[in-house]
């Protein structure tokens, strides 16, 4: 191997078909919404037409499932921002004793697999005798949620020149005028971009949520249901099309959010 | 200008709780901390101390109620063949998943940290992160288009007259069946798909650390790519290839919406999670089997702590 | 004249180091004050004392004769220019310079004019608008000034603010803070750790070494009559002289200081001989080190006048001090 900067052709090719392994099966499901042929995945398919987006916006069962999802997932990223964003100031500002422990009780929630987390949630329920509700759902994924915002808050407060919010103190700011007009305006985009990431990420759950929902219906859980008995595919394709439209865009506008970041929060310095 | 006061007056109350915080900054911690921890603590802390304590019950077997009394007899089922099979077959695809995301997240990761620069670095972080990001369900729903019988993979394989070589795959004993979507095979292929770029990521974060220098300095000495492959890259790249395994090992161990989409009837440790707290009923079993994936996961870290992997992380 | 600031046997402990170790010091109202000394020696944590992000483990503090010691930071009226300046990325030049005058309520109009009349006294008219981004160093630290000037603070503190500029910059900035304290009349209290910067801007110096002050006084007593040998050592080039050296010199029995432009190299008979060692030419004279003995400390420098031969190494020289130019440390024993 010489020194230059250029990549065997081997190892070319393997990151390409690596990369494209990674990006094709996607493409598919938009393909299958357009398909003719409703009874198996046959491919290619027969013939392609538009009706199913229409057949889709009749079919009266998946409207409450898509509003509950916008529901909880709203309520748990308003939860997890404020948890999280706690939580990160509380981390950044000082040093105290348990601080190792408390990141990893944040990042337990993400780092176990989702149905041990999906598990005990059903425990503690069946243990207290908590019926499922909304609010079963929101617990579960507010949990999950909190580790998302905590570390782009976290992120954003290192960056922060410290000395601005004592540059504020030593104008005069006392601590809520500091945090209105020098934090939060500063600590805005990152808070946009771990919110947007939590609402995704909640929006799609589907193994902790089927635990926490009893007899309710999420969409993902509404669509977890069409594959094991499939009814309509290509309608199923295109509710497959919404979720995943629902956290591709907040993914990228929290990829632009987080990378402009960059550039302006080090110009304090 | 000696009218100027030294000190200001407390304007309202925002000094004066301002004030408050500054002389007592511990009780600002505490403000601050307070309600997350709360929540992690009393929610999932709590939690995760139910599902113990529901291992440790047991279920009537006349009345099908939860006895809740101390007992290791919901441990001792696990070890029954019917339910010992099931956390064998986990462990065994958890084992195959990490040595499949291994071998393909090498090249990706690979190129990324030492070849892609600029533009280029960028789209590839997109590529990975977009994936990892990108709804799960809708993900394994692709795979069971792509692998079902009338899919797409048989009409390539007959595109290109090599449905032989598929069939012969698929006559395999145990790893094989009816078709792609209902074999070992394809449940393996779904699992490695969804979680490589935990694979990618943290492999890639070693290698970047790799300094270009050492290469260099292998292949002056004499060794052939092959060689500085062995002796330098991959020893340096193991702790990003054990951090990236302890994603792909605990997700492999504790899911159960993939095997029961794609793959034979045969269940899974989330699957035995799933339809035993469900249907079964019997939530001390439930809770036993999902205890099991954390006490693999921790042998696991142990041994992974060994080897240094959580200089990576 | 009142003190500004008064430091009453004042200690900082963070965990077992002393950063501030029984700190006494009254800086005159009106003054231009330097802490002077190496990093870690604690004259950043005595500024931040007086701004009050940090609080004294024991001792106090009086601003203006009040025990600052209940005052948070945001209510004592003590400004503060950063080291890295620490301006708002996200407002403009105009509200940064606004901002303590937003804080406290003023009017949108006052603090319009105000803001525009400080960036004219930094010389910064119509760069308002700008964001710190734009801004060059030199124009960044500036602002910080004017952003700080602007409540009138009856103290301005400055934490090495000239530490991040170049040495140009940095020669005209020492003219221009020193004129703008003479013009204003405020106290100015300013940390460094260059000697330079500390005598040339100064009217008080406080030099500072492991968390004790070592000395305090004008440039011309710190620099002349230091009083220990690391305020010799630190602050200039004086020559320390044990206190044998400093008999041979015709000086007392105790540590003494001695400049080397204070020694004149004579014919003939002088106080004391030694062998030339090597020469430096400094432009301004010849710096040339005299050896009196066999070991390192017995080496003296003096610095030869313009025009003065300088003699080859090896030769033996006559030493005379100037008459008054040993100066006995008081502080060594």
């Amino acid at each position: 191997m010489h020194s230059d900067a250029r990549a065997s052709f081997g190892l070319r090719l393997g990151a390409i078909l690596g990369l494209l392994f990674l990006h094709l099966p996607i493409a598919l499901i938009f393909l299958y919404a357009f398909t003719t042929e409703e009874k198996s995945y046959q491919f290619p398919p027969p013939g392609l037409t538009l009706k199913w987006f229409g057949v889709a916006w009749e079919r009266a069962d998946i409207w409450p499932p898509l509003y509950l999802s916008l529901k909880v997932a709203a309520i748990a990223t308003a939860l997890a921002l404020i948890l999280g964003t706690l939580c990160a100031a509380a981390m950044t500002r000082t040093r105290f004793f348990g601080r190792d422990q408390i990141t990893l009780l944040v990042l337990l929630p993400i780092a176990l697999p989702g149905i041990i987390t999906g598990m005990s949630l059903r425990s503690a329920f069946a243990v207290m005798d908590i019926p499922f509700s909304t609010w079963t759902i929101v617990l579960g994924h507010a949990t999950f949620c909190i580790v998302i915002v905590y570390n782009n808050a976290v992120a954003r407060f290192r960056r922060l020149s410290g000395s601005i919010v004592e540059a504020s103190t030593d104008l005069g700011a006392n601590g809520f005028q500091t945090f209105r007009h020098v934090i939060l305006p500063n600590l805005g985009s990152a808070l946009l971009a771990g919110g947007m990431l939590a609402f995704a990420l909640s929006f799609d759950e589907v193994i902790v949520t089927t635990f926490t929902a009893g007899q309710q219906s999420t969409l993902p859980i509404w669509m977890l249901q069409e594959l094991i008995r499939p009814r309509q595919r290509p309608v199923t394709n295109v509710v497959a099309i919404v979720v995943f439209a629902a956290t591709f865009l907040p993914i990228l506008i929290a990829y632009y959010l987080t990378r402009e970041g960059h550039e302006t929060a080090g110009g304090g310095k | 200008m000696t009218t100027r006061p030294a000190t200001l007056p407390v304007r309202g109350p925002g000094d004066r709780l301002s004030d408050l915080f500054w002389r007592r900054p511990r009780l600002l911690l505490a403000l601050l901390i307070g309600p997350p921890l709360l929540w992690l603590g009393v929610v999932y802390l709590g939690s995760l101390f139910a599902l113990l304590l529901q291992s440790f019950y047991s279920i009537d077997e006349f009345s099908g109620l939860v006895v809740p009394e101390f007992t290791l007899k919901t441990y001792a089922e696990l070890i029954r063949p019917s339910n010992f099979d099931i956390i064998l077959r986990t462990v065994m695809m958890a084992a195959a998943v990490t040595a499949g995301c291994i071998v393909i997240a090498f090249p990706i990761a690979y190129y990324a940290a030492r070849y892609a620069r600029g533009r280029w670095k960028a789209a590839f972080y997109l590529g990975v992160m977009l994936p990892l990001w990108s709804s799960y369900l809708v993900k394994v729903y692709a795979w069971k288009l792509i692998l079902a019988k009338e899919g797409i993979v048989t009409w390539a394989a007959e595109g290109t007259h090599t449905s032989g070589i598929l069939n012969a795959l698929l006559s395999l004993p145990v790893i094989g069946g009816n078709s792609l979507s209902t074999s070992y095979i394809g449940t393996w292929i779904v699992f490695v798909y969804v979680w490589i770029p935990y694979m990618i990521l943290p492999m890639q974060a070693a290698l970047e650390r790799v300094p270009t220098s050492m290469i260099e300095a292998s292949s002056d000495l004499g060794a052939s790519s092959g060689q500085t492959l062995r002796t330098v890259i991959l020893p340096l790249a193991l702790p990003g290839v054990v951090a990236g395994s302890i994603f792909t090992f605990s997700l492999t161990l504790g899911d159960y919406i993939i095997p029961q989409i794609v793959g034979s009837s045969r269940l899974f440790i989330g699957q035995a999670v799933y339809t035993l707290q469900g249907t079964a009923g019997n939530i001390p079993l439930a809770a036993a089997f999902a205890v099991v994936p954390i006490a693999v996961m921790l042998v696991y870290l142990a041994i992974a702590k060994r080897m240094g992997a959580f200089d990576a992380l | 004249m009142t003190a500004a600031v008064e430091f009453r046997n004042v200690t900082r402990h963070f965990g077992p180091v002393r950063a501030v170790d029984g700190v006494d010091l009254t800086i005159a109202e009106g003054s231009f004050f330097a802490m002077l000394g190496p990093s870690g020696s604690g004259k950043t944590t005595c500024l931040r004392l007086i701004s009050g992000f940090d609080a004294p483990t024991s001792g106090e503090i009086r601003i203006f004769g009040e025990d600052s010691g209940h005052v948070p930071p945001n209510r004592r009226n003590v400004n503060t220019v950063f080291q890295d300046y620490a301006l708002f990325p996200h407002m403009t030049v105009r509200d940064n310079v606004a901002y303590g005058l937003m804080v406290r309520g003023v009017d949108k109009a006052t603090r319009r004019n105000k803001a525009e009349e400080m960036l004219s006294l930094v010389k910064l008219a119509g760069y308002g608008d700008r964001k710190p981004g734009q801004l060059s160093g030199g124009q960044r630290q500036r602002v910080a000034l004017a952003r700080a000037l602007v409540n009138e603070p009856r103290v301005l503190l400055l934490d090495e603010p000239l530490g991040a500029l170049d040495l140009k910059l940095r020669e005209s900035m020492q003219d221009e803070l020193k004129a703008l304290q003479q013009r204003l009349g405020i106290t100015f209290v300013f940390v460094t750790h260059d000697q330079g910067e500390a005598l040339s801007m100064a009217d008080q110096v406080a030099v500072f070494a492991n968390g004790k002050v070592a000395q305090v006084g004008s440039p011309t007593d710190i620099y002349e009559r230091p009083a220990t040998k690391f305020v010799a050592d630190f602050v200039g080039s004086s020559n320390v002289l044990p206190p044998a050296l400093s008999r041979q010199f015709g000086g007392p029995d105790a540590w003494c200081s001695l400049r080397p432009e204070a020694i004149r190299v004579v014919e003939g008979a002088g106080q004391v001989t030694g062998t030339a060692g090597s020469a430096r030419y400094l432009g301004a004279g010849t710096k040339l080190s005299v050896h009196l003995g066999r070991s390192e400390d017995m080496e003296i420098s003096v610095v030869l006048p313009p025009g003065q031969a300088v003699p080859a190494p090896g030769t033996t020289v006559a030493l005379q001090p100037m008459s008054g130019a040993l100066h006995v440390m008081a502080g060594e024993k």
